[in-house]
């Protein structure tokens, strides 16, 4: 078990090109489930694969417990990894698939055996372990995958989005029993994925990167209530909050926030989260909403002066909640000159209105056309600066 | 060109491209099946016109059954009957008379047959004296044109029927029959068995070579990336494009002063490396996915430990097309074992080239030859057959798209 | 693991990116102070190969492998000094150097080795050995089929008891009769000439060298050595690549790029075989190859004195009511040029509109095609003499069966047989029957390749549109197959370029005959080189024929690699 550190990693991957990961500084503890996530091309693979020594660290130093690994053969660095396509050898059994990395070591045949009937028994492959890789499942192929990197207890286990190819079902069950081998075995753990629901659920904390650099790495629950910035802010969460460009009236102690035709009072206890708020009036600000501080109308007691009128695009109900999509004739909040929502590859329709969700109670009974009122918990609301994105702390 | 499934104009179409199809399978099968034909023909066959190409041998009685001692006696048949005639003695007197009234017609029979009538006649301004014979039950008068020998035939079936005539005028009676001594006797006498294992072995060492480097190589190519790794590369592509004809000299010279004019060292070393087989090896680790190798090396295994562990046994396709191409090459070739091994050292020859050397055009022991070009010919045949899927696939997309 | 271990990684913090210190444990010090030494003495041996080149063995050595000795230790002299500085002062690039001489000397000692122990020559043995030991030898094959089948069937399943005992069985046949074939091919001859070898002094200082260097190689090539000099993952890499690559590049220097070299310098010397006579001429030889002569000549049928002197009768032709007169100085070399040319304007639409008509009526989805497609193939790989044999006697004059087919269809005299190899009109075309016999089946699997390539719909839409086949084939097929075709029209011509083997055979016993009729170029060469013993010369028209074939070749290089290329390179 062992402690992964970045310091101002860099990775280049030609000469003149772009930084893939720029400066780097990370550290995941011993015995952590660290996720990284971020959208695609963000650089997680290659921040991955640094630790793996699959690729080159072109600036910075990268330890494992007390040792520079910079240049150390990925073989030497004892860390496992599982690839998205499991990279299977596909002439190999599932025991000589799981075997492999002990015969290399040369341990004697009897160990291999029972440490690899161990692993299959832990991953509940004992009966394949005759059959090639073809004539597995994609779930058994992902739990092979798995067995490959257990069986030789190695200090860090790397996943490089391991569950992506996986049914969703299935991917609910892997996501279970990966967090609990972890947590088993106590050994450090690397983790990739753009799937907000594992990352949530998986990670001890979750770093989350974009274009090669750190956005924030923080508890899921603390990522979630606070964003340190707008992207995180816009990347964590589904569905995604709801960003739009509000200007600030009223007074310091209940200031107000105006948008499109509509305007809502700040309740007090958003400016005990967001202290420099009341500098802000007078000029603009980003509100952050996430969906869930919506409420129809009549289920939370909330003054009238929280409440506005919106018109139903559309109406997804699903059982316990219904998401109510509207639109707000504002142009939405851009980051470095694109719409946020866009960069999670979500086809913004128009440039000239802001997409807003709603996600109330299930029970209620909403049309497409109509208009609704509802009441917003502006006590819970995120307040971003329109410049830098930083939040208004 | 996709043939409609019905009708009567599609049945026509169909006819007609078998038709096609089996004219030129014809074609090219035909030559083949003369050089089995003539392999297994005994010497006198070969000679026979017009040829055929079902091996015969004179058909024969045990002497025993004509009376005689010795060894089996050929059969001959004559025209007007169908009993067999077993050539009993192939050195008599034979006498020919030809008929006063039909100069043109020859009648042959033995010399003490016909008697003197005491007249003469006067033939192209020669006196000759008149005989009578007796042919078919008639008197004939005729005068006794030559003296000469030939052979005695006796009717197997009645041994009373007796005829003398000229051996090579009377039609041996022929059967079936392959003679496969042929073989053994190119292999055995011929020197072809020395020339054969030669070749067996430079081909062995030779298609061993090949994959051995063109492994190592391929995955350096594909899999190892380092400084100027694929301008060499390039370098290798273009270097499929020198004709062999520009090396001969050279590698003559180099083989000279390393002593190994004819030596079968000459035929194997250089030819141990090959810039084909190295693209197509490269080319099939190319499209082996990069993580497998990963995750081996994640397992700490070394790089000849991943290439003969993991890339080796997931490209063995491309090692057999390698090594049938290689066999192919190995086994047929002429020109540098022409140049190589020149100086009439029989033990460092090889097969094809003995086989050039064994006979020219018309010669005697065709048969013989024939033998030694099928030995020469089947194995190739067979691997390819054998080996055909690879080798197809490979040949059509060697340079193609 | 273990090698890790021994060396204890610390880091300098001050320059920790560039560089880093380690303390090596006792072992790997001593062995490296040992390599240092190892490096000195290795350079005291190259100073001794030089002079033993030079002096020594110079009358045995021929010049060749002389200078490329003299070269290679000078060399090795120089790697050697630098890397026994490099690795006592630990260097980064004293790795890589101590490497590269480390590893070029085995290999070199190796060879030289080899060659002293007579084990090229050996190969000749080998053979003899193989003849008389066939029998085992055919018993060894069979258990290595036997293996291989076996392997087959546990292939799909890897366990099970059955097919694992057939291997093991089939290993042990194949290692009774490798003992039998031992015993058979007798190798004593072999040992003894081995024990006398050894006993040499040359010999053993190679021997010594080789394993000492490849001890050496060993010792740098190790992970620990790796950290000792903080060697970065891309050097390693540089290493291990140029490392694998190493069997299939010294083949490829040696053996294609050094020849390839000398070639173009022999050619501008006259120069003979055995090397007693070599004078640098510059461009004479070819100029000598490529002279002709023009002259308008009085009367028809003129004759050489019409001609500068040394110049022959290439040509005689009328012009404008003008007699013209074509002279060469090389007359069999233009006459080869002028038969290759008919030679290929007839072969190549023989072997090439064949493979077009047959390839279209293959792709049909008729049933047997494949079975017509590899009978198709045979001729391209039963080899070229068997083959050439076999056409000489379908031509024979008298029994062949040419003659009694033709006879046969009422297109010749019974008796009066065409003697086709034997006259001057017909021995070239009956070569490109052989030839076009030989390669239309390849061509035909080349054209089926080019037809996948053709979309479905095409077709499709001419048959809703009625065409009927022929026009489908003349509208469609044919300008679809247009890479295709010129792809096979260069490959077909390069090859038709370099005909040798079929006149070789068919024009036995006077290849080129009757009466240079079948004089090829290669042929020209091949009598120049090793007839008439001038390989400067032969040199010369070898690079003339390449020039013309590179002309061929340059067209299609330039697809075929991006082709070649499109795997991941670029
Ligand atoms: N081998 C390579 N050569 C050059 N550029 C590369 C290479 N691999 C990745 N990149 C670039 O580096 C950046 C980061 O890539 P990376 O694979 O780390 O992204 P990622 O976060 O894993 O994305 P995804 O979620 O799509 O897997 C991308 O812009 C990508 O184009
Ligand atoms: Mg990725």
């Amino acid at each position: 078990m062992s402690v992964v550190s970045f310091s101002s990693v860099s990775k280049q991957y030609k000469g003149d090109g772009p930084l893939a990961v720029d400066a780097l500084d990370l550290t995941i503890e011993d015995g952590e489930f660290m996720v990284l996530v971020g959208p695609s091309g963000c650089g997680k693979s290659t921040a991955l694969r640094m630790i793996a020594g699959l690729e080159e660290i072109t600036g910075g130093e990268l330890r494992i417990g007390e040792r520079v690994v910079n240049d150390v053969p990925p073989g030497d660095r004892d860390i496992a990894m599982v690839f998205q396509n499991y990279a299977l050898y596909p002439h190999m059994t599932v025991r000589a698939n799981i075997g492999f990395a002990l015969e290399v070591a040369k341990v004697p045949k009897a160990e291999i055996k029972s440490r690899t009937e161990d692993a299959a028994e832990m991953l509940g492959l004992t009966e394949y372990l005759d059959r090639l890789p073809k004539a597995l499942s994609g779930g058994q192929r992902q739990r092979v995958a798995m067995g490959r990197a257990i069986v030789r207890s190695p200090q860090v286990f790397l996943m490089d989005e391991p569950l992506s190819n996986l049914d969703a079902k299935l991917r609910v069950q892997m996501r279970s029993e990966i967090i609990h081998i972890q947590k088993r075995l106590g050994t450090t753990m690397v983790y990739v994925t753009h799937d907000q629901i594992e990352a949530m659920t998986m990670g001890h904390r979750v770093a989350v990167m974009r274009k090669g650099l750190l956005q924030q790495v923080a508890a899921p629950q603390d990522l979630y209530h606070r964003p340190a910035n707008l992207f995180v802010a816009a990347f964590i969460g589904s569905p995604a909050m709801n960003l739009v460009t509000a200007a600030v009236g009223g007074s310091a102690e209940r200031p107000t926030v105006t948008f499109a035709e509509h305007t809502l009072a700040i309740d007090h206890g958003a400016i005990e989260r967001y202290p420099k708020l009341p500098d802000r009036i007078g000029s603009t600000v980003i509100l952050g909403l996430r969906p869930e501080h919506f409420v129809m109308e009549g289920d939370a007691d909330l003054p009238d002066d929280q409440k506005l009128t919106l018109n139903v695009d559309l109406a997804e109900a699903m059982g316990a909640e219904v998401h109510i999509h509207a639109h707000l004739d504002v142009p939405p909040v851009e980051l470095d000159g694109a719409p946020v929502a866009a960069e999670e590859g979500e086809e913004e329709l128009s440039t000239s209105t802001t997409n807003i969700i709603a996600r109330v109670e299930g029970i209620h009974t909403v049309r497409e056309d109509e208009d609704v009122r509802l009441a917003v918990k502006t006590h819970l609301a995120h307040f971003f600066d329109p410049a830098t994105g930083d939040p208004l702390r | 060109m996709s043939v409609r499934r019905k009708g009567p104009r599609a049945t026509a179409v169909r006819v007609l491209t078998y038709t096609i199809l089996v004219a030129v399978a014809a074609i090219v099968v035909f030559p083949f099946v003369v050089a089995v034909a003539t392999s297994t023909k005994n010497s006198q066959d070969i000679f026979n016109y017009p040829p055929t190409l079902i091996p015969r041998e004179a058909q024969t009685v045990p002497a025993a059954d004509v009376g005689l001692e010795g060894d089996s006696i050929p059969l001959y048949a004559f025209a007007d009957t169908d009993a067999e005639f077993a050539l009993v003695d192939n050195n008599v007197s034979v006498a020919e008379f030809r008929p006063l009234d039909d100069l043109e017609r020859v009648i042959r029979l033995d010399v003490s047959s016909g008697e003197r009538t005491g007249e003469t006649v006067t033939i192209d301004g020669e006196e000759e004296d008149v005989f009578l014979i007796e042919v078919d039950g008639a008197q004939l008068e005729v005068y006794r044109s030559r003296l000469t020998s030939g052979g005695l035939f006796v009717d197997v079936a009645d041994p009373s029927d007796a005829r003398v005539d000229l051996v090579n005028l009377v039609e041996p009676l022929e059967q079936f029959g392959p003679r496969l001594e042929n073989f053994r006797e190119v292999v055995v006498e011929k020197d072809l068995g020395r020339s054969l294992t030669n070749t067996i072995l430079v081909t062995i060492i030779v298609v061993a070579g090949q994959i051995i480097t063109s492994i190592f190589g391929g995955y350096a190519f594909a899999r190892i990336d380092f400084k100027g790794r694929d301008r060499l590369f390039l370098l290798y592509l273009g270097s499929v494009m020198v004709p062999f004809v520009v090396l001969i000299i050279p590698l003559f010279q180099l083989m000279l002063q390393f002593g190994w004019l004819d030596n079968l060292a000459a035929l194997i070393i250089p030819f141990t490396f090959t810039a084909y087989g190295t693209f197509l090896m490269r080319q099939f680790f190319v499209a082996i996915p990069k993580e497998i190798e990963e995750a081996a090396l994640l397992d700490n295994a070394s790089r000849s430990t991943i290439l003969w562990k993991i890339m080796v046994p997931l490209a063995r396709p491309a090692i057999a097309t390698l090594s049938t191409f290689g066999f192919l090459y190995a086994w047929n070739s002429f020109f540098w074992p022409l140049v190589i091994i020149n100086s009439g050292n029989p033990d460092g020859r090889v097969l094809s080239l003995t086989l050039s050397t064994l006979g020219g055009r018309g010669s005697a022991d065709l048969n013989l030859v024939f033998a030694g070009a099928v030995i020469a010919m089947t194995p190739p045949i067979l691997v390819f057959l054998f080996a055909q899927r690879y080798f197809v696939e490979n040949s059509a997309s060697s340079g193609l798209k | 693991m273990s090698e890790t271990n021994s060396v204890d990684a610390t880091i300098d913090s001050s320059d920790g990116v560039s560089r880093r210190i380690t303390r090596p444990d006792g072992d790997l010090g001593a062995s490296l102070k040992l390599l240092s030494l190892w490096h000195l003495f290795g350079a005291a041996t190259c100073v001794i190969g030089i002079l033993l080149a030079r002096r020594g063995g110079a009358a045995e050595l021929p010049w060749m492998p002389r200078f490329a000795l003299q070269g290679f230790f000078s060399f090795a002299f120089v790697a050697h000094m630098a890397s026994a500085y490099g690795v006592s002062a630990r260097t980064r690039w004293a790795r890589p150097a101590s490497l590269a001489v480390n590893y070029l000397v085995t290999l070199v000692g190796a060879a030289a080795t080899l060659h002293l122990f007579n084990a090229y020559r050996a190969i000749g043995d080998l053979g003899e050995g193989l003849y008389k030991a066939f029998v085992p030898f055919l018993v060894i094959c069979v258990g290595l089929i036997w293996v291989l089948v076996a392997g087959q069937l546990l292939a799909n399943r890897p366990t099970a008891v059955g097919p694992n005992n057939l291997r093991k069985a089939g290993w042990g046949l194949a290692a009774l009769a490798g003992v039998w074939f031992v015993i058979k091919a007798d190798p004593s001859g072999l040992i003894s000439s081995f024990g006398d070898s050894i006993t040499r002094s040359l010999t053993m200082g190679a021997l010594a060298l080789t394993i000492c260097s490849a001890l050496a190689t060993r010792l740098m090539w190790s992970r620990a050595a790796a950290q000792h000099f903080g060697t970065k993952a891309s050097t390693e890499q540089a290493l291990s690549g140029l490392a694998f690559l190493s069997p299939n590049l010294i083949g490829f220097l040696v053996f294609f790029a050094f020849p390839l070299l000398f070639s173009l310098w022999v050619s501008f010397f006259d120069w003979d075989t055995t090397n007693t006579h070599r004078d640098f001429i510059g461009l004479g030889n070819y100029v000598k190859a490529l002279s002709l002569d023009f002259s308008s000549a009085p009367q028809a049928n003129a004759g050489t004195e019409a001609l500068k002197p040394g110049y022959q009768v290439l040509m005689n032709m009328d012009w404008f009511g003008q007699h013209w007169l074509i002279g060469a100085r090389d007359i069999e070399f233009w006459l080869s040029l002028r038969n290759i040319t008919v030679f290929l304007v007839l072969a190549v639409p023989l072997a090439v509109l064949p493979a077009l008509l047959l390839s279209s009526v293959l792709t049909s989805r008729l049933p047997g095609m494949k079975i017509f497609r590899t009978i198709y193939f045979i001729p391209s790989v039963a080899g070229v003499i068997g083959v050439a044999i076999v056409w000489g006697q379908m031509f024979d004059a008298t029994i062949g069966w040419i003659n009694y087919l033709l006879d046969l269809v009422g297109l010749s005299e019974a008796g009066a047989g065409q003697g086709w190899l034997t006259e001057r009109s017909t021995a070239l075309l009956a070569m490109v029957i052989v030839f076009a016999w030989m390669s239309f089946g390849f061509n035909t699997v080349l054209y089926l390749a080019g037809h996948q390539g053709i979309p479905k719909e095409l077709y499709e839409a001419a048959e809703i549109d009625g065409a009927n086949p022929w026009q489908i084939f003349r509208k469609i097929t044919v300008p679809q197959l247009r890479n295709t075709t010129f792809y096979v029209v260069i490959t077909t011509s390069i090859l038709a370029l370099q005909l040798f083997d079929i006149v070789w055979i068919l024009a036995r016993p006077a290849p080129g005959g009757p009466n240079n009729a079948t004089r090829t170029p290669v042929l020209t060469l091949y009598q120049e080189a090793f007839t008439n013993n001038r390989q400067g010369y032969a040199s010369a028209l070898a690079w003339v024929l390449f020039i013309i074939i590179f002309g061929f070749t340059s067209f299609q290089f330039r697809r075929q690699r991006d082709v070649a290329t499109s795997g991941g390179l670029s």
